[in-house]
Parts: structure tokens; C-alpha cells; sequence
């Protein structure tokens, strides 16, 4: 964790985040144009050469994607689509898939583990293995299909936003190592600023009268926001969903149920004091 | 004269239940609310206390697969139980002596046995899905949501039962706790609890003094 | 490229055909990119696969490969039909107004006039002359029948809509939709825009590669895009260098700086200057520079490089030494020469030349014959290992006589020195890591190599040692050459005191303006005089200022010739000399200074007036753009057929390929045809993940692309009733390969000519030696097994794209 990021949320914390509110930071986003991606998977090579993690072995799927999805040990991976558009016309489409860093993280929301996931003032959300237990439950939390177990450390990763550049002030190693130009990172009002002026700009002079800005409100926004042909129909976009929210059963789970389960509980020990106040115990005659 | 409620397979068999239960109810309880997240570091460390609870979950469903082979017997649900089951309130009241009279398990355990055991079979369902949740496909995934729900609720349900369950082996039926230590009864104790058990022991075993339950 | 990477920001319009950038040139396609977010440029895509280039573009067509000229042929006509060309452009700055020799007769049939059934009398293909023969006759009202302008507009009066729906595949309405948007930037006459047309190896790669290349320089000539910022013809060179060699003379007819060979009839330097030495040819009341007069200059001063003080004026500055070509010695000529028996011996470096093929085959079969190969890799490759390849038995390997030497090279972060992008820059790199183990850099190993004949021509003599002997090697470090000290050397510099200049003997030359040809001055390259001066070592400059916001860079490395960044810039000004594009202010004619300046250095005599009417295409005698140009297969371009083609020419089916195309007759080159059932076309091509047969030996882009496949249209996989990831067996006449299919709606069935016709493609990254091949997971055979040996006949590069094949399951 480094020193210039401070924590803004902390898993399954008891009591006040510490240090909340002494410094304010401003909230970090990385804009994915996907109109502009040309599916080179630069950012793929950059991500696990930065983040040091090894190479593997694939297989040809049909397809030019690398993988069907990412790993715990490859957090970045171009999803390619070929898409007949409802005017007959045909699009390859290209999206950069990886962590969304939710503004309101599933993952964090499912956590049972005090400090296993963090959110930072500038919005990254970022696993400490140290604190991970390894229960999975971010997998159920998390509305994006994006933690990842690693079986033999029984660890979950993903991708961490370059938490470590973006702390010394240096943009995440996909961003630098894209070459069109169809990654920024910045702000998230400067991102947002730059997504909406492309979608205008798609939507009058490209013909993409339904381009937009994929910033699910779902989840209270996202720090990974993408420009999309088609804002409408995200799924297309190798399966980005239309309207993410943390799982219902997440926040009933999280919310109503424990504390009518920790009512009950209190509750049972309750009345069965009470209980043996009142009646006592069942002697039986004859047996002293 | 002393008869004899379990035999020693009988009470191993509970006691490895009881604390492999002990042992998932507080690692669970310790993923279940931040507030008790210390009873895991308590018990070596949230990791070691997340690697062993599926495993002791094991165990205990093991054992309790054990009870409903060698218990279901014992189990049924009775027209004696449900005569039981109206006069209830004097139980609770502990007006034992204007209860219907009943055999080896009172409608009471048996309840407490059967919603253990269904919701045992619920927590290894849905434990089975949290344990691999990336084996559950993403199209699949409302599979992982109900799965967090059935285990959080079939959870309770286990503590609910088991508070009660403790209470009264322990602090109200007074005998019961040595029975499942040691296996033993008095005569006068069967006959108040569990009369026609009693009655049914007395003349198979020819009405000598008790060496066997069955 | 005329202009350069970063001026593609300025462009409004791009026709990006026969490339791939956005696969093969990531990084500069960032610039396309730029284009379309800052000015709303539009992006045409031509290309047979809908490529990862096209999913960026705003229009994207499936063309049959090889149908290139057609369908710029149909813009050409469309642009005159329409009006939508750049009128005083094209009067002033093209031969649009000169008359053509009265014998001169356009292809109806397929053929030009001057054929005599081998090859062209060019002897038509010429001005007419007026007063002189260098002064042609020439028709300002663009009326005269015979002018190039009337000429062009019949010749491509063919190329109707409706005949590049049948010869390109391409719909109609999409080729009008495409001819329309293109063409757009001068509707109404305006002048203001510019479009860029981008290219690579998908136009060269044909038996009439050049002439693809002529039609789109035809086109951009039309409409005023050439000179310009946002303009021009741009080839996108494939390789980090691949533009130096070429500069350095990596090709057999030329000589460092584009200077011609000498042949046997070049008794002495005298009648070889003359020959290669370009005449002013102009209208009368027109100035041409002419710069190709300096000829001798750049001559002397390469002679003086080579041969030092061994080259006087007295042995015609060496003259002799210089090897004379008598034929083609081009790539796949060598390859023939070997198989034949006439080659002994190869030096590989840095190239895997039986995995480039064309039919491989043939190459492995001509290695067996050499009797040495040295390879200088840093992998083992296919070359190297050409013994082993698929198909041979023990018994084979046994009779396999040729010595394979394999030196261990340093890769490209192992050494210093300049790679020469496509935009023409001069960029010095440092190195990153030294060479592993033994590897030595490229330079040791040519330098020992060099010392050791040297060594040997001394001791025993030799048929003719003088060039040899006396070639100048003048290193600190005879047998390891600095780069630094090679590139200085290659810049030039005086070798006495310059008269009227403040150059002394010995300095480093500042420009190729200082070159002289009495023997005073030496330059490697005339071209790239003026990369490393007195002043330091320009391209290793690394300014990023840019005062003009054009992307010009000045400081940035250099950019050959004289740091100009978009070539032949005079034409981006009005003949008064005023930018046509106020926005976009490249250069200009100052009236108070007499001069013409800018943000860029002027493609022109700096001060020559504009009511001189010196022509912007200095390097042409006219002094304008060619839009006649007499090339080896004709003055205009004409569509011919692949020489491997499931249809006859549908313009002239008795003469459906180029006549000009040169096929081998070797018994390894056999030529298929649909009626033997080779009915699909195959083109090949790479991919972003893999660089050329390389990268399969790194882990990292193995991981990214796995495996070799073919990439099919859904329909044809259908027929085959073959499925994704199913292995798939192409054969051609030569070959045959076989990958997993790669089942696609990427490429859609065509009609050509009324046939249903199918198009697959083959990236050709795979071969018998790399990660997944050593581990038996491919079957080990290489793409360029497939394609057939045919060169074009002015660039001689082999036809890789659109030849026949068959497919079936495996």
C-alpha cells in the first residue's frame, strides 16, 4: 500500500476508517474508447510485464482473443466480438476488459475480511492479499465477472490500477503502453469531460446516433469508464453488463439478514434465559 | 437402576458433531459479521480459519449422515408425538406429569434433528457454491446469489436450533447432558421423559436391571 | 511515405488500402486515430478481410484481392466525371497538359502500342516535342486528344461502376458511396482539404504491384493531395528499417541515395553519368530544377566514400570497381539462380529466406544445392535449419552436401545506430542490453568477415582485387566498426576547403548542396548528407517543439532529404505561391525576403519566384508530376488479372494477367488454375501479436496468438462442414499447409464476374522451428509453401497476395 493513497473503504471494517477525511484526493478514472481500440493487446503485454506476472500457455480458440477470460494471473484481457448491427452493417468490436473500480464495490460489499479490500480516496479499489482469506465471496459480489482465485495461494487478485505507479504520480501501464491513443487516464470529471465530448463527437459525425458513456450508475460510477458505439446494448461488448448492481442477495445478505439473524440470535439467548428464570430445570422425582 | 440412553458409538459420534459444528459456527460466525471477524484470527488466522471450515463442514455432515442412518428409527414422527406436541406448553411450563407419554426422543429432538438435518443438506449446497464459485458458469451466477442467501439462512436456523438444543440438554433437563457423557439414565428419569421407551426397555431387556438401551 | 507518420493528424480524408496499420503499424496508426478525433477526418477501408483496421474506419469494403486498380481506376473516373479534381493543380503541377507521341495507343486489348510479344518498344510512350527535344508540346486547355489529361480520362473510361462490381466484388452503391466520400474534399472546387491514401505491401505484393501504387499517385495528382499536409501517397514500410535498406541500396539495381547501377555498357564513369543523368524536359515558358542534373555530384562523392584515395579523377574515381549488373539479381531471381545451380554460397543475415519464400519449397530445394550458407540469426530458423525440414528422411539429410554456418547476431536492443522510419527519419537508438553469450554485432561479424577476404586477396591475389583491397576502412576499430563513425562517414564531409563556403578539409558536410564531383568531397549517401554535421549528429536530435502545430517536429531526429518533412511541399502553395489551405501553412513565397518559407524546409529552390513557374516536382525533368509515367508495363496503369486469377480479365480475357510479369520456369514453379480446382483465393499476412517469423520463438507473443490458422468465411466452412479451431489443409500448384480454421464473418463470399467466389487468408507467422513447433503442435509447414514465384516487372517484388488454392478438411 503506498503512502500517498488513502483509504476511503475497508472490507468487512468495524468502525470508522482511519484517517477518513484527512485529505481529500481526487477521484482517478482511465477512459477506455473503444471506438479507437484496435485490439493490438499492447495493454495486455504492459499489464503483465509491469505487474510481473508470467507467461502461459493458450490455445487458438476462434478467435483473436488471448483467453476466454482473465485470470488471477492476467487481469487485462481485449474481448473481441464480431457483431451484425440491426442496419446490416457489421462491426468487429474490441473492449479492453478488467477491473471497473465501482465508486460502490461488490467485491468490497461481500468481503468478510476486515481490510482484504480497500477503496482508495482517488476510487481504486485494490485486494490486499495479506488480509484475503480466500472465500470467494467478492467473485458473488462483484456484478462485473472480475476476481479471480489463485488455487495455490488461495489468494484473489485482479487488476489493481497500477495502484503502485498511479501512487508516484504515473498513469497505470496499460495507458502508457497504448499506441492509438484509445486509453486516457486522468480526473474522473476530466475523463468524463473527454468521454462525453467523443460520444458527441460519434454521435454527429460518425453516424453512432447511440454512442455513449459507460459509467454505470448502478454502482455509483466507475473509475474505468468506456466510450461505446452503441451505449445502449453494452452486452455486446463481450458481455459488459447493461445495468450492473451489486447483487441483490449481496446486499440483502449484507444488510436486512444479518442483523434480523443477529436480532434472532441475540433473541434465542434471550428467551432462553428468560426462560430458565421463569421455570427452571425438569427435576425428575425420586431421582436426588 | 441405571439404563443405558446412547451407546459409545452414539456419543462419539455426537460430541465429533458438536465440535466440528462448534468449529464451523464460529469461523461462520466470523465471516458473517465484521464484529466477531476476531473469533477467526482467534482460531489461527482468517485464511487458515476460511481453508478449514468447508472441510469441518465435512465432517459434520458426515457425522450427521451417521445419526440419520443409525437414529431414523427413532425419528418418525408418532401419533404419540403429535399427542405430545398439543400438550406442549406443559413441557415448556415443566409440568412434565400431565404430558402424553412418549418413546426413546420427544417431538421436540426429533424437530430439532430433522432441522438440522435439512439444513445441513441446504449448507452444503450452498457451501458447495461458495467454496467453488468460479466453477459456477457467469450465466449461471443468480445460482451464487441464492447460494449466500440459503447458506446465511439455513446458518440461523442451525444456531437457532442449537441454542435450544444446548439449553435444554444442558440447564433444563437435568440428566440429559450426563447422558450423552456417559450414556447412562435413571430409571425414574426415563420413566418421567421418555415413558414408553422406558416401558419398552424394561420388558425386552426382562425388566433386569438395565445394561442395554435396545 | 511523400509525407510522414505524424502529418496523417492534418489529413481530412483517408483511403487506407492494401495495409493494415492498425495491425502492422500500431503506432503510427495513432496518428489516423488523431485525424479522425481532432479534424472528423473520415477513414476509408479497402482491404479483402475486414482487419482490425477496419473496425476503426467509417467505410469499410471487401475487395477481391489483386482488383486494386479497378477499383482506383473507378475513383479516377469518378473524380473526372464529377468534376471533383483540383483544375489549376493538375494544369500546373502535372503533365496533365502535355501531348503524347502520335503512335501511342491505349490497352482496349490488353496491351499498349510498342508490343512485340516479349516486351514493350517504349518508343510511343514519350512527349511529343515542340522546338526541341527538350521542350515538350503540350495543350493548357487539357482539349488536345493527345494530351495526358484526355488520355488518362479515356483509359479509364473502362473503369466503370459496373465493371469494378464485376472485378472487385465490391456492391455498386458501396463503390459510389466510397468514390463519393473520398472525392468529397474538392467538391465545388474547394481546395481547402486534403486527403491521404495509405498503403503497405497489399499493393506491392502483385505481378502489378507498382502500377496499384502509380494509380493512387494518378489519383492524388488529380486532386491536389500530393505536397501537402494531410496529403500524399504514404507506403507504410514493414520492417524498423526496412526503409534505410532501402535507401542503402538493399535492392540490386541502385546504389546508396536511388543512384542506378551501372551496367556492361557503361564503358567508363563518363558514359555512366550521362546515362543515368535525367535532361530538363519542360514546356517552354516553364523552369524545371531538375535536381537529378547534380548526378555526378552525388557520384564522385559515393566513389569517394568507398574507395578514398583510390579513386582520382585520373581511374575515373574507381569507377571500374563498382560491380556492373547485367540482368535481375532481385530476390526471388537469386533463389532461381541458386536452384539452378548457379549460385554457390548464401550470407543470411537477418532474414529468413525460406520462410519468406515465395514458394518456399523451391528455396529449401536451392539451398540444397549451395555449397556453404551462413545464417546470422538469433534464433535457429527455417534457413538455417533448411535440412530439416518437414518431408525430408534421413536418407535425403545424408545427401544434403551444403555447410551451414550459424553466427549468433545481436538483436536490435543489442545495438546502437538508426533505424529509418517510414516517414524517412533518421532516429539513432542506444543500445538496451548487451549481447548474450557469443552474439556479436552485425558490424563485427561483416568486418572480420571483410579483414579475413582482404587478407586473403593480398596473400593469394585474385581474378580482379582491386576493389577489394582498396576499399576504405578507416575505423578506430578496423574489426569493429562504430556506428557513429560509419554514419559520419556516410553523411560525408569535405575533403579539402570548400571555395566560397566556410567548409575546411575534413569538416563534416552540412547539406547535399555542398557535394561536389571533383573529387573534394565523400558521401555514403547523398541523401543522407546532412544527418550528421559540424553541428552534432542530427538524428539524434529529440526537439519537440513545433511552432506550426502541423506536427513538422523540425528538431526531432532528421528526415531525408534535408530534414524536408512532407516531400514536394512547393505544391501545398498556389502557383502565386500562397498555401491553398490558410489553416495548414507548410511553406510559402515571401515577397519581401524572395524567398519561399515555412515551417518546413522548402521541396524546392528557395528562391526561385513563383512567375518563374519552376515546376514543384524537382526531381522530375518536367518539373511536374507524372500522371504519364512509362513504366516497364506501361504508361498508364491497366487492371490485370493475379497471375493466379478464377477469372479471365473481364476488360480483355485474351490477355487476363500482365504480359509484363515475370513467372519462372524452373520445374518447382508450376502456376494453377481453377479449372484444376484451385477455385479460392488466398491472401497472406500478418498479424500485430507476431513480427515476421521471430516472435514465435518468445514466449510472450506465443501467449498472445498461439497457433498458425486460416482464417475462413462462415459460408465456405459451412460447405466444408468444417467447424472453428478444426484443422484445415490449403494446397496450391506448389504446396500445401495446414493450420486450425479460423471460422470468420469477417470475410464474406464475393461475386467476381458473376462466379460465387470465396477468399481466405493465412497469416504467415509459422514455421518448423519456434516454441509451439518444437513442442508438435503445428504441422510444421510454412505459409509461403503456398504462393507462387511472379514479380512485378518494375519492383520485382513477389505476388504473396491472391493466388489459387483449394481447401478441404483434414
Amino acid at each position: 500500500m503506498s503512502s500517498n493513497l488513502r483509504i476511503q473503504k475497508i472490507s468487512a471494517h468495524p468502525g470508522p476508517v482511519p484517517g477518513a477525511g484527512a485529505q481529500r484526493q481526487q477521484t482517478v478514472a482511465k477512459l477506455i474508447d473503444t471506438t479507437t481500440c484496435i485490439g493490438c493487446k499492447a495493454c495486455e503485454v504492459a499489464c503483465l510485464e509491469w505487474n510481473d506476472l508470467p507467461f502461459r500457455e493458450t490455445v487458438f480458440q476462434n478467435s483473436y482473443q488471448t483467453m476466454p477470460e482473465t485470470a488471477w494471473n492476467y487481469w487485462n484481457l481485449i474481448k473481441f466480438t464480431e457483431h451484425n448491427r440491426e442496419d446490416g452493417t457489421f462491426q468487429w468490436l474490441m473492449r479492453k476488459d478488467q477491473c471497473m473500480h465501482c465508486a460502490d464495490p461488490g467485491c468490497l460489499a461481500a468481503c468478510p475480511a476486515d481490510g482484504a479490500i480497500v477503496q482508495y480516496q482517488n476510487g481504486i479499489v485494490d485486494f490486499q492479499q495479506d488480509y484475503c482469506i480466500g472465500c470467494q465471496y467478492c467473485v458473488t459480489g462483484c456484478p462485473f465477472n472480475i476476481p479471480r482465485f489463485n488455487p495455490e495461494s488461495k489468494k484473489m487478485f485482479k487488476c489493481t490500477l497500477c495502484t503502485d505507479r498511479v501512487s508516484q504520480g504515473l498513469e497505470p501501464a496499460c495507458i502508457k503502453a497504448c499506441p492509438t491513443g484509445c486509453l486516457h487516464f486522468g480526473t474522473k470529471d476530466d475523463m468524463k469531460a473527454l468521454a462525453e465530448t467523443r460520444a458527441q463527437q460519434l454521435r454527429e459525425h460518425s453516424g453512432f446516433a447511440h454512442a455513449g458513456v459507460y459509467d454505470p450508475p448502478g454502482v455509483g460510477g466507475t473509475s474505468v469508464i468506456y466510450v461505446l458505439h452503441d451505449v445502449t446494448n453494452p452486452e455486446v461488448y463481450g458481455g459488459l453488463p447493461s445495468n450492473p448492481r451489486i447483487p441483490w442477495s449481496v446486499r440483502i445478505w449484507k444488510g436486512p439478514l444479518k442483523w434480523l439473524g443477529n436480532l434472532a440470535i441475540v433473541g434465542g439467548l434471550i428467551g432462553v434465559t428468560l426462560h430458565y428464570l421463569r421455570f427452571g430445570p425438569k427435576d425428575v422425582e425420586g431421582d436426588k | 437402576m441405571k439404563l443405558l440412553r446412547y451407546t459409545l458409538v452414539e456419543r462419539i459420534i455426537h460430541w465429533l458433531a458438536a465440535i466440528a459444528y462448534m468449529y464451523v459456527l464460529l469461523t461462520g460466525l466470523a465471516f458473517y459479521s465484521p464484529h466477531l471477524y476476531w473469533i477467526a484470527t482467534l482460531l489461527g488466522s482468517g485464511p487458515t480459519s476460511r481453508y478449514w471450515h468447508p472441510w469441518v463442514a465435512l465432517v459434520f455432515l458426515a457425522s450427521i449422515a451417521w445419526m440419520l442412518r443409525a437414529w431414523i428409527a427413532d425419528m418418525r414422527i408418532t401419533a404419540a408425538d403429535r399427542a405430545w406436541g398439543k400438550a406442549m406448553n406443559h413441557y415448556v411450563r415443566n409440568e412434565d406429569e400431565d404430558l402424553p407419554p412418549i418413546d426413546r426422543f420427544n417431538l421436540g429432538q426429533k424437530y430439532f434433528f430433522w432441522a438440522m438435518l435439512w439444513a445441513s443438506i441446504a449448507l452444503l449446497v450452498s457451501g458447495a457454491v461458495l467454496w467453488f464459485p468460479e466453477k459456477i458458469p457467469w450465466s449461471l451466477r443468480a445460482v451464487r446469489y441464492i447460494a449466500v442467501l440459503v447458506h446465511v439462512g439455513s446458518a440461523l436456523v442451525t444456531i437457532g436450533a442449537f441454542i435450544i438444543h444446548v439449553y435444554m440438554g444442558t440447564a433444563v433437563v437435568r440428566g440429559g447432558f450426563t447422558s450423552i457423557i456417559r450414556g447412562e439414565v435413571s430409571a425414574a428419569w426415563a420413566k418421567t421423559h421418555h415413558r414408553l421407551w422406558y416401558e419398552r426397555i424394561v420388558k425386552r431387556d426382562n425388566l433386569g436391571p438395565a445394561h442395554r438401551a435396545r | 511515405m511523400t509525407n510522414g507518420w505524424v502529418d496523417i493528424k492534418n489529413t481530412d480524408m483517408m483511403l487506407i488500402m492494401g495495409g493494415n496499420p492498425a495491425e502492422n503499424h500500431p503506432c503510427g496508426f495513432k496518428w489516423p486515430i488523431e485525424a479522425k478525433r481532432q479534424r472528423n477526418a473520415k477513414m476509408i477501408v479497402v482491404d479483402p478481410r475486414f482487419t482490425r483496421t477496419a473496425a476503426t474506419a467509417d467505410l469499410f469494403l471487401q475487395i477481391r484481392s489483386g482488383a486494386d486498380i479497378v477499383f482506383l481506376g473507378g475513383f479516377i473516373k469518378y473524380a473526372i466525371d464529377n468534376g471533383r479534381i483540383a483544375k489549376d493543380y493538375l494544369l500546373h503541377y502535372t503533365n496533365a497538359a502535355f501531348i503524347i507521341h502520335e503512335g501511342f495507343e491505349l490497352p482496349e486489348d490488353g496491351l499498349f502500342s510498342g508490343w512485340d510479344g516479349t516486351t514493350y518498344d517504349k518508343s510511343t510512350w514519350v512527349y511529343e516535342t515542340k522546338g526541341g527535344a527538350d521542350s515538350p508540346a503540350y495543350d493548357f486547355t487539357l482539349e488536345h486528344p493527345r494530351c495526358v489529361f484526355q488520355l488518362l480520362k479515356k483509359h479509364f473510361s473502362r473503369y466503370t461502376p459496373e465493371m469494378v462490381e464485376r472485378i472487385t466484388g465490391i456492391a455498386r452503391d458501396q463503390f459510389l458511396k466510397a468514390a463519393d466520400l473520398f472525392t468529397s474534399i474538392r467538391k465545388d472546387g474547394d481546395m481547402k482539404k486534403a486527403a491521404t491514401i495509405i498503403y503497405a505491401v497489399g499493393w506491392t505484393q502483385h505481378s502489378f504491384g507498382t502500377q496499384i501504387i502509380r494509380t493512387a499517385a494518378i489519383l492524388q495528382l488529380l486532386m491536389g493531395n500530393v505536397g501537402r499536409a494531410g496529403g500524399g501517397v504514404n507506403a507504410l514500410r514493414g520492417h524498423s528499417n526496412i526503409q534505410g535498406a532501402t535507401d542503402m541500396a538493399g535492392v540490386f539495381d541502385i546504389l546508396p541515395g536511388y543512384l542506378k547501377m551501372p551496367v556492361p555498357a557503361d564503358a567508363d564513369f563518363k558514359t555512366y553519368v550521362d546515362r543515368i543523368t535525367p535532361k530538363a524536359s519542360k514546356p517552354a515558358p516553364w523552369e524545371s530544377f531538375n535536381y537529378w542534373s547534380n548526378t555526378s555530384k552525388f557520384a564522385v562523392s559515393f566513389l569517394k566514400a568507398m574507395f578514398g584515395d583510390a579513386a582520382t579523377k585520373q581511374n575515373d574515381w574507381a569507377f571500374h570497381y563498382l560491380p556492373k549488373i547485367d540482368r535481375r539479381y532481385s530476390w526471388a531471381e537469386i533463389w532461381d539462380d541458386m536452384y539452378a545451380g548457379h549460385i554457390k554460397g548464401l550470407l543470411a543475415f537477418g532474414m529468413n529466406g525460406v520462410a519468406i519464400g515465395p514458394n518456399a519449397q523451391k528455396n529449401i530445394d536451392a539451398l540444397k544445392k549451395a555449397e556453404w550458407l551462413v545464417v546470422c540469426e538469433i534464433y535457429p530458423d527455417e534457413t538455417s535449419e533448411f535440412w530439416r525440414a518437414p518431408g525430408t528422411t534421413p536418407e535425403q539429410m545424408k545427401q544434403i552436401g551444403t555447410t551451414v554456418y550459424r553466427l549468433p547476431g545481436a538483436g536490435f536492443a543489442e545495438k546502437d545506430g538508426t533505424f529509418v522510419n517510414s516517414a524517412r527519419w533518421l532516429q539513432w537508438k542506444n543500445v538496451a542490453v548487451p549481447p548474450p553469450g557469443q552474439a556479436k554485432l552485425d558490424q563485427e561479424i561483416l568486418a572480420r568477415i571483410f579483414l579475413r577476404v582482404r587478407e586473403l586477396y593480398q596473400k593469394d591475389g585474385g581474378k580482379f582485387p582491386d576493389p577489394v583491397l582498396h576499399a576504405a576502412w578507416n575505423y578506430t576499430d578496423p574489426h569493429n566498426p562504430s556506428l557513429s563513425e560509419v554514419a559520419k562517414e556516410i553523411n560525408g564531409r569535405a575533403l579539402a576547403d570548400l571555395p566560397e563556403t566556410p567548409v575546411k578539409a575534413g569538416q563534416q558536410l552540412p547539406g547535399f548542396g555542398l557535394l561536389r564531383d571533383d573529387g573534394t568531397t565523400s558521401s555514403g549517401n547523398w541523401l543522407y548528407c546532412g544527418s550528421w554535421t559540424e553541428a552534432g549528429a542530427q538524428m539524434q536530435r529529440r526537439g519537440t517543439d513545433d511552432p506550426s502545430g502541423l506536427g513538422v517536429y523540425p528538431n526531432w531526429a532528421w528526415s531525408w532529404p534535408a530534414n524536408r518533412r512532407v516531400l514536394y511541399n512547393r505544391a501545398s502553395c498556389d502557383p502565386e505561391g500562397r498555401p491553398w489551405d490558410p489553416e495548414r501553412k507548410q511553406i510559402w513565397w515571401n515577397e519581401s525576403l524572395q524567398r519561399w518559407v515555412g515551417s518546413d524546409v522548402p521541396d524546392f529552390k528557395a528562391d526561385s519566384p513563383p512567375k518563374d513557374h519552376m515546376g514543384p516536382f524537382i526531381m522530375n525533368p518536367e518539373g511536374v508530376g507524372r500522371l504519364f509515367a512509362p513504366l516497364a508495363d506501361g504508361p498508364f496503369p491497366e487492371h490485370y488479372e493475379p497471375t493466379e486469377s478464377p477469372v479471365a480479365n473481364p476488360l480483355h480475357p485474351n490477355q487476363s494477367s500482365s504480359p509484363m510479369a515475370k513467372k519462372f520456369k524452373s520445374a518447382l514453379d508450376k502456376y494453377g488454375t481453377a479449372a484444376e480446382g484451385y477455385n479460392i483465393i488466398c491472401t497472406t499476412y500478418r498479424l500485430t501479436e507476431h513480427y515476421h517469423y521471430w516472435t514465435k520463438n518468445n514466449p510472450m507473443n506465443v501467449q498472445l496468438v498461439p497457433e498458425p490458422f486460416i482464417e475462413i468465411p462462415v459460408e465456405l466452412a459451412d460447405d466444408l462442414g468444417v467447424r472453428g479451431g478444426e484443422p484445415l489443409k490449403v494446397t496450391s500448384a506448389r504446396g500445401h499447409y495446414i493450420a486450425k480454421a479460423m471460422v470468420t464473418r469477417r470475410i464474406k463470399p464475393m461475386t467476381i464476374d458473376g462466379k460465387k467466389t470465396y477468399q481466405i487468408g493465412l497469416p504467415i507467422h509459422w514455421g518448423y522451428r519456434g516454441i509451439v513447433e518444437d513442442d508438435g503442435r503445428t504441422a510444421l509447414t510454412l505459409a509461403n509453401m503456398l504462393s507462387p514465384a511472379v514479380t512485378d516487372p518494375n519492383a520485382f517484388t513477389p505476388e504473396f497476395k491472391g493466388f489459387l488454392v483449394k481447401v478441404e478438411k483434414v
